[in-house]
């Protein structure tokens, strides 16, 4: 199975359908959860954003373990993105899997969460072990620049979405991605 | 007292014409991503303000705060410029909606509750052995109305009467 009939088989499995998708599609379920959607994105880039500001420097006086405090509700932030944009792929799965806007904000979440993931397996004794300096290590820096640039790329896919809306396809696909509904 | 000759002459103005239908990436949906990015940045910096005052991160001396400040700034300012190029480019639509002057007042509150926590958090000589319930009640209110201002936008999207006046 390719990665085209991959993206259909998704569609078309995941439906639309469902009570989710039902209770989606009332009046102000959509809105509600947008708003939710924004206020997640808004606790993530403070509290992630303000962490990767830290080892780049900002605010150098203070230990990076006191500022690493806020992640959990940056982590916060992100769990109600993770939900409120399923409940939007379950309800319109199409308008998601075929918009390469969504593709793009996958990518970078991706390259977010690889990041950060490096960041806990690599840097972390260093920066938080027991003479942890003022100063982050070079590496520390670069995944936090890293992180700040992926999260604004993250957000960059999210409000493009409503600009690459996939219509009906029209000759072959030829692209990695499926672009358009077939 | 009618605006509609004033709405008209905006939406005639060659700015506007560009905001709206340039096919430029840096147009429209460029500036709708700036204005995400700062909002991010302004709303963020300032709840993790209010975080730190309600205790999260005590590790953190509070005056030592004020270093993300720039950001906070940085992002309002982004949002200020962004905001007036998308009113030039859609004014009908922010001008005669009730819901886009809630959320310029839920702004102003916010940028208001924002300056007094700043002048009690990073005002104070002393350290921040105690830090008031006054200032915390602040900070509450500040996530509060940061979170109602966020949503005011978002529903301005579905709550909109007349897109343009000309076209």
């Amino acid at each position: 199975m390719d990665i085209h009939q991959f993206q259909v088989w998704l569609v078309r499995t995941i439906g639309g359908q469902s009570p989710i998708a039902d209770l989606m599609r009332t009046h102000w379920a959509w809105p509600i959860a947008e708003s939710l959607h924004f206020l997640g994105l808004s606790l993530l880039v403070g509290s992630i954003g303000a962490f990767d500001l830290r080892l780049l420097g900002v605010a150098k006086r203070v230990p990076i373990a006191a500022v690493h405090r806020f992640i959990p509700w940056g982590l916060l932030g992100f769990a109600i993105n993770i939900t409120t944009g399923t409940l939007f792929i379950l309800t319109e799965p199409d308008q998601y899997i075929y918009n390469p806007s969504f593709h793009f904000k996958l990518l970078f979440m991706t390259i977010g969460g690889i990041n950060a993931a490096t960041f806990y397996l690599t840097s972390y004794r260093r920066v938080f072990g027991p003479d942890a300096p003022l100063d982050a290590p070079r590496r520390a820096k670069v995944i936090a620049a890293i992180s700040l640039c992926a999260w604004m790329g993250v957000i960059t896919g999210g409000r493009l979405l409503t600009f690459y809306r996939p219509s009906a396809c029209e000759g072959p696909q030829t692209a990695l991605l499926l672009t358009c509904a077939p | 007292m009618n605006i509609d000759p004033f709405l008209a002459w905006v939406e005639s103005t060659a700015l506007s014409q560009w905001v709206i239908g340039s096919p430029s990436m840096f147009a429209f949906p460029g500036i709708l991503t700036f204005h995400a990015i700062g909002m991010g940045f302004a709303v963020g910096i300032s709840a993790a303000l209010d975080l730190r005052i309600l205790g999260v991160a005590p590790g953190i001396p509070l005056a030592d705060m004020r270093r993300f400040m720039p950001f906070l700034w940085g992002g309002f300012w982004m949002n200020a410029v962004s905001g007036v190029l998308l009113l030039i480019g859609y004014p009908t639509k922010a001008l005669t909606n009730p819901v886009f002057y809630l959320k310029l007042t839920l702004i102003g509150v916010a940028m208001a509750l924002y300056l007094r926590i700043s002048k009690q958090a990073f005002g104070k000589t002393s350290n921040d052995g105690g830090i008031s319930r006054s200032l915390k009640r602040l900070a509450i209110v500040s996530l509060v109305c940061w979170a109602s201002a966020i949503t005011a936008g978002r529903l301005l999207a579905y709550t909109y009467h007349r897109l343009t006046q000309l076209h």
